[in-house]
C-alpha cells in the first residue's frame, strides 16, 4: 500500500498541533521547578530556566514528466501509454531544541526558607572576556585614530 | 500568538510551611512554529497565615546585563569624549 504525496504531507500537517503543544509544554510551571528533594531536616526545590523552540515545515510541488518518459496519451498502446504526464516531489521537515539552566535553589530547613542563587561562572566569565576583548578593540581603534589626528 | 502569563507551581508542605513557587512565561505560538521562554520570578512562603514573597533573582543575567550595559556606556562615554576633543581641536 503506497501514499501518496500531498496524503503523506496532510497527515503530518494534521499532527503538527500535538507536536507543537509537546513543545510549549515547557511553559508550565513544573517544567521550571524540580519535585521537591529532601535530605534530613532539609527540603530543596531547584528553580531553572527553560526555553524551548520548535518549527516545521513542508511543500510539495508538480510539473510536466522531463521529455521522453511521459507520452501520456496512450496512443501507442505501449507500456509508456501508463507512465504519468507529471512529476512532482516535495518534502516535510522540523527542528527544535530545549535548554535549561539552574538560577536558583529554594532551601526549607529548620531556619526557615531561603533562595540561594546559583551563579553561573562560565556564562559570566565568557560575557567578561568578550567585554573586555571589546574594550581593548574600541580603545586601540581610538588610539589610532589619534595618532593619525596627530600626524596630520 | 504572544502570551506572557504567570503560573503559580505545585505547593510544597514542610512541617507548618508551604511553599509555592511562581514562574512566568513567554510564549510565542505560530502555525507552523513555536518558542517558549519560561522562568522562576519569586517564591510565596505561607506560615501561621502569614504569607512572605520571596523574588528569585537571575543573578548569572543580571550580571551579564550589568557588563553589557557597562560597555555600552563606556561606548558612548568614549565617543562623547572624542566628539568634545574634536569641537576643541575645530575651534
Amino acid at each position: 500500500m503506497t501514499e501518496t504525496l500531498p496524503t503523506f504531507v496532510e497527515r503530518n500537517t494534521a499532527q503538527l498541533p500535538q507536536l507543537l503543544d509537546k513543545i510549549l509544554a515547557a511553559a508550565r510551571p513544573g517544567a521550571v521547578f524540580s519535585e521537591p528533594v529532601r535530605s534530613g531536616d532539609y527540603t530543596v526545590i531547584t528553580a531553572s530556566e527553560v526555553t524551548a523552540g520548535g518549527g516545521f515545515g513542508s511543500g510539495f510541488g508538480s510539473g510536466p514528466a522531463p521529455a521522453g518518459r511521459a507520452t501520456g496519451t496512450g496512443e501507442s498502446g505501449s507500456a509508456s501509454a501508463t507512465q504519468p504526464s507529471e512529476a512532482g516531489g516535495g518534502g516535510f521537515g522540523g527542528g527544535g531544541g530545549s535548554h535549561g539552566r539552574p538560577v536558583a535553589v529554594i532551601v526549607i530547613g529548620p531556619d526557615g526558607v531561603r533562595v540561594r542563587p546559583v551563579v553561573d561562572v562560565t556564562k559570566i566569565g565568557l560575557a567578561a572576556v568578550t567585554t573586555w576583548l571589546a574594550m581593548i578593540a574600541i580603545f586601540r581603534r581610538r588610539m589610532r585614530r589619534r595618532r593619525a589626528a596627530r600626524t596630520a | 500568538m504572544l502570551r506572557l502569563t504567570t503560573t503559580a507551581g505545585q505547593p510544597t508542605t514542610v512541617g507548618d510551611v508551604t511553599v509555592t513557587p511562581e514562574a512566568r512565561a513567554f510564549v510565542v505560538r505560530l502555525p507552523f512554529a513555536g518558542f517558549v521562554w519560561n522562568w522562576p520570578t519569586a517564591v510565596h512562603v505561607q506560615r501561621a497565615g502569614e504569607v512572605q514573597h520571596l523574588r528569585i533573582v537571575d543573578v548569572s543575567r543580571v550580571a551579564q546585563l550589568g557588563l553589557l550595559a557597562a560597555t555600552l556606556l563606556l561606548v558612548l562615554l568614549g565617543r562623547g569624549v572624542d566628539a568634545r576633543r574634536k569641537e576643541k581641536r575645530d575651534d
